[in-house]
């Protein structure tokens, strides 16, 4: 990337400044999150068990038994699941968001403001409002569903593994969106309107130009806002937990990684865990960034 | 000139858009905010689209001098949420203000400036977005510890920062990427130089990304949870969304109290952005543009 | 030039932040205890004045405060002075090593007051003591049984069968049973109370599952759940309940019976201003199959975690904690049901429990839930037994198989 950009002939200083403007987060960086994350994957590999003296090195034991434990590969396939409604729901839907802010008008910033509401309800007070709503006794959604005629007896929604998982993850979604929104709004907003008027010109219609002008141009945006729900959705706790708690139908990555090492006290083995987590969500999200980031720029 | 014949269905398709957006976003909001208005007695009942009486008495335990509770006068958790609520408002916005700068500097040297690792450390910062809370919580806390930065605003902030730079760095390295070079070109050749040409010419045409940028570290800092509930022990430092849970009293789950502890908390946030908001959507591209 | 001073005070805060951590004075003791533990001012003040020290109290939600508690003590230092130890814990932070023994630290006679200080024995220690009492009682709607003709609240499993059965067909309530089937804590401990009810125990003392067989409590206790729901004495929606959701139905008049009823939760389903059913509530003995009610402890504590800054003061905190005037009014302020039963017996005297009578009867025979003291293990054993339940219960499972999956959870939990 670097050898194609257009550059100025390096000029005295631009060393020292570059150095000036990135120490503060290399030392961010690397004081809070490498060294603590180093930490961690080197305890992976020993016996940390509070409850059992001695902390022996046991290389990849830990790894090993998480691929034999049968509740661990459950969570993982719930997890997929989740990744897979949450990316997909919030990239069309904050797509949608995005697309619709940007061409709306008046009130627009009012608009913007109830998009992001869902996001700064606080955590714990969403998943109740939403624990709530799919109540099966008390709750709005079978009462209205009821309602509409679309169902004709109340449902116990949390019985079927696959309601559950996507009733989970529309809380999620539902919390998450506006960050996909605003982040493809930002990008949006950097379009140069005569780009649009040049597509016009050219016999593009509406369609035909958000191909060809709009998705090109906010594709950087499109790779950081599907990383970051992809990132959010693999480290989904609070919905899961709160709404349905252990329970293997819905339980995550995470809260296994919670139960592991906090409940269970096998830190290491946890520590393990996540660490997978993590890998897998870089995986993931490397997909998309090779496939949909490229260097958009005009000069 | 179009007629309004020929917009009108476009007209519409958005009316509904609009509609549709507005009841996902504020359907559980407003539901939240009918649970908080609720007596108690009655939220174990058919639901109803509007409370059949309406109450005041969740918000007075909030926010009154004193509140009635097992039928003794306590004292109301005013004290406690308020003192909450400032630090929400403080650790979010320090959090916000020094990402956001480290950001905007740090992401021009990434776009603009060469340096040996340049790509690898960018790569290498923004792949720590992948990992859990969980799994540098205890390493972290030992750190904290030895800095004696626990319970302090400074240690939370820096907290917030390292969690949620990569995000902020990479979306302003792709709003810079995106802005064409000429326009520094033309300061450079007038013979300004680098940090003046970034702070006059890039970062006001960068508005949109800023905003973006703060708007996302703000929300992401005040929905915080597992940080603060380690790092944050006393009310010297801690913020609503570790307050909030602690109305879950042993024998009872306090859901009016929670929404309505959850319907005030809303409001700082969504100020902050409707009054940030005017800077993402003003259309300050127009001067690169002309 | 102003903005490159302000990005140079940018640069430097970070190392600005590392001189400015916060000073402990000597003279404090921090507590960390969950909302219900959290002391009135004035209980606080009275302390500070007579034990001449500063009380910090640090409340978080109750799942929280284990969370803090295991990271600070895995990263080596004491998350407070002095903390909440839960009943279940016990094992965990025994063989941790995280607590100080208290035996030579407390009075023997205010321990011996306590029948459920044994409970946070490990290892023969006594690791916290208990500052809130709790156990199981049967708590009822009397209403909806004068209603149904039923004179007697039930005494045998079969009874309380049998007089759901005929609340359910007189129409006073759709699902009389109240039961918690959901992945949680509550759904575990509720069983295990049956077992008891059953005649049943979970372990013998070398931790072997007893309740396999068809005849055993355990197995007997499941399929009486399961059976319960099947036959629409339960809301097939108690999948979906935890504890604290079954009483709030409780309290709304729509259950005729808390089955596992908490012996604290007496007072609030009386105060009208909580509960609907305030003047019909009533408890009873756990029913019974053998003609003796069993039920256990599911107390909570205070301990000294150890490297703790000011143990000294803590010794002190947990000594007046236990003072009988200081746990008169933590009961009238909090709801903790104190842990000293000579102070029990004079609040009923005085007229202030709640069915005292009952609550007093059930008291005298507690019994922890293992009888050889909480395994480290146990907090796996027990999600895996939540799990289990609720898989039977959404009809994943049959029992046989959800009994055969929590006998392999106890194996998994104990080999590790």
């Amino acid at each position: 990337m670097s050898t194609s950009s257009p550059r100025r002939s390096r000029k005295p200083g631009e060393l020292a400044l570059a150095a000036a403007l990135v120490v503060p987060i290399v030392v961010v960086m690397g004081g809070l999150v490498f060294w603590p994350l180093a930490t961690s994957v080197l305890d992976s590999f020993y016996r940390i068990d509070p409850m059992r003296p001695g902390t022996p090195f046991v290389g990849l034991a830990n790894y090993g038994s998480l691929l034999a434990d049968a509740n661990t590969r459950a969570a993982w396939l719930n997890t997929f699941a989740y990744v897979a409604m949450a990316v997909v729901l919030e990239t069309i839907g904050g797509m949608g968001a995005a697309l619709l802010l940007n061409r709306v008008k008046h009130g627009r910033q009012w608009l913007l403001a109830i998009t992001v509401l869902p996001w700064c309800l606080p955590p714990v007070v969403n998943a109740i409002v939403w624990m709530w709503i799919f109540n099966p006794s008390y709750g709005l959604l079978n009462h209205a569903l009821l309602w509409l005629g679309v169902i004709d007896a109340r449902k116990v929604w949390f019985n079927d593994q696959a309601t559950a998982l996507f009733l989970v993850s529309l809380v999620h979604v539902w919390r998450m969106m506006p960050l996909t929104a605003v982040i493809l709004l930002a990008a949006l907003q950097s379009i140069p309107r005569d780009l649009y008027e040049a597509a016009r010109l050219d016999g593009a219609g509406p369609i035909k130009s958000f191909r060809l002008v709009t998705l090109p141009l906010i594709s950087s945006g499109l790779a950081i806002a599907l990383s970051q729900s992809t990132v959010f959705a693999f480290n989904l706790f609070d919905e899961a937990w709160i709404l349905s708690g252990s329970s293997l139908d819905t339980r995550s990555v995470i809260i296994q990684v919670y139960l592991t090492a906090f409940q269970n006290l096998r830190f290491s083995s946890g520590m393990a865990l996540s660490i997978l987590a993590m890998l897998a969500s870089l995986m993931v999200s490397l997909i998309y960034v090779l496939r949909v980031y490229r260097e958009t720029r005009y000069d | 000139m179009r007629s309004l014949i020929s917009t009108l269905p476009r007209r519409i398709g958005t009316a509904v858009a609009v509609a549709l957006l507005v009841a996902w976003s504020l359907g559980p909001i407003y539901w939240s905010l009918v649970t908080s208005l609720t007596p108690p007695l009655h939220l174990l009942g058919t639901p109803s689209l509007w409370p059949r009486e309406i109450t005041f008495e969740h918000y007075a335990k909030l926010v009154g001098a004193t509140s009635v509770s097992q039928g003794n006068a306590v004292q109301s958790v005013w004290p406690q949420f308020s003192a909450a609520l400032v630090n929400s408002l403080v650790t979010s916005g320090l959090a916000t203000v020094v990402t956001v700068v480290i950001a905007a500097f740090g992401a021009y040297a990434f776009v603009r400036l060469e340096f040996p690792g340049r790509d690898l450390l960018f790569v290498a910062v923004v792949a720590t977005l992948a990992i859990p809370a969980y799994t540098v919580m205890i390493p972290l806390y030992r750190l904290m510890i030895s800095l004696k930065l626990i319970d302090t605003y400074t240690g939370i902030t820096l907290i917030y920062v390292s969690a949620f730079l990569p995000l902020a760095l990479w979306l302003m390295r792709s709003v810079y990427q995106a802005m064409p070079i000429s326009l520094e070109e033309a300061a450079w050749l007038d013979g300004a130089g680098r940090i003046y040409t970034l702070v006059h010419i890039v970062l006001p045409l960068s508005a949109p990304g800023l905003i973006a940028s703060a708007i996302l570290t703000f929300l992401n800092a005040w929905g915080q949870f597992m940080v603060p509930l380690v790092f944050s022990p006393t009310l010297a430092t801690k913020p609503l969304t570790v307050l909030i849970p602690e109305f879950v009293t042993r024998n009872y789950i306090d859901f009016g109290l929670m929404n309505a502890a959850g319907i005030l908390a809303i409001i700082p946030p969504v100020l902050l952005v409707l009054f940030l908001n005017r800077y993402l959507v003003s259309g300050l591209m127009a001067g690169a543009t002309k | 030039m102003k903005r490159r001073d302000f990005l140079a005070s940018a640069l430097t805060l970070p190392l600005l932040a590392a001189f400015a951590g916060s000073a402990f004075a000597a003279d404090t003791l921090t507590v960390l205890l969950p909302p219900w533990g959290t002391l009135p001012k004035e209980m606080t003040d009275r302390f500070a004045k007579d034990a001449g020290v500063t009380l910090d109290a640090q409340t978080l939600g109750w799942d929280d405060i284990r969370t803090k508690i295991i990271t600070s003590m895995v990263a080596g230092t004491a998350p407070a002075d002095a903390t909440e130890v839960d009943w279940s814990w016990v094992g965990q932070f025994g063989s941790a090593g995280w607590y100080e023994p208290l035996d030579d630290k407390i009075d023997k006679t205010v321990v011996g007051d306590i029948p459920t200080a044994s409970i946070f024995r490990y290892d023969g220690k006594l690791l916290a003591v208990p500052y809130s009492n709790d156990f199981r009682i049967l708590i009822y709607n009397k209403a909806h049984l004068d209603k149904a003709g039923i004179k007697a609240p039930p005494t045998t499993p079969d009874e309380l069968l049998a007089a759901a059965k005929a609340v359910k067909s007189a129409g006073i309530a759709e699902y009389p049973i109240g039961l918690p089937l959901s992945a949680t804590e509550g759904t575990s401990t509720a069983w295990y109370l049956l077992t008891k009810a059953f005649g049943g125990d979970l372990f013998d003392k070398d931790f072997k599952p007893l309740f396999t067989a068809k005849d055993s409590g355990g197995y007997k206790a499941l399929a009486f759940e399961i059976g319960a729901l099947k036959d629409g004495l339960i809301d097939p929606a108690a999948t979906g309940l935890k504890d604290v959701e079954v009483h709030e139905v409780f309290k709304a008049g729509k259950l005729t019976f808390d089955v596992a009823g908490w012996a604290g939760n007496l007072s609030v389903y009386s105060d009208p201003a909580k509960s609907q059913v305030a003047n019909d509530v009533a408890a009873a003995l756990m029913p019974s199959v053998t003609g003796k009610s069993r039920t256990f402890g599911l107390p909570e504590a205070v301990g000294i975690p150890t490297g703790a800054a000011n143990a000294k003061a803590a010794e002190t905190f947990i000594t007046w904690l236990n003072m009988p005037q200081n746990q008169i009014a933590a009961y009238e302020t909090l709801g903790n049901l104190p842990p000293r039963m000579s102070v029990l017996r004079t609040l009923n005297e005085q007229g202030k429990l709640k069915q005292g009578d009952v609550l007093l009867e059930q008291a005298a025979v507690v019994e922890p839930l293992i009888a050889q003291g909480t395994p480290g293990w146990y907090p796996q054993f027990s999600t895996a037994v939540a799990s289990a339940i609720n898989q039977a219960a959404k009809g994943q499972l049959g029992v046989d198989e959800a009994i055969a999956a929590i006998a392999k959870a106890a194996e998994d939990a104990q080999s590790n």
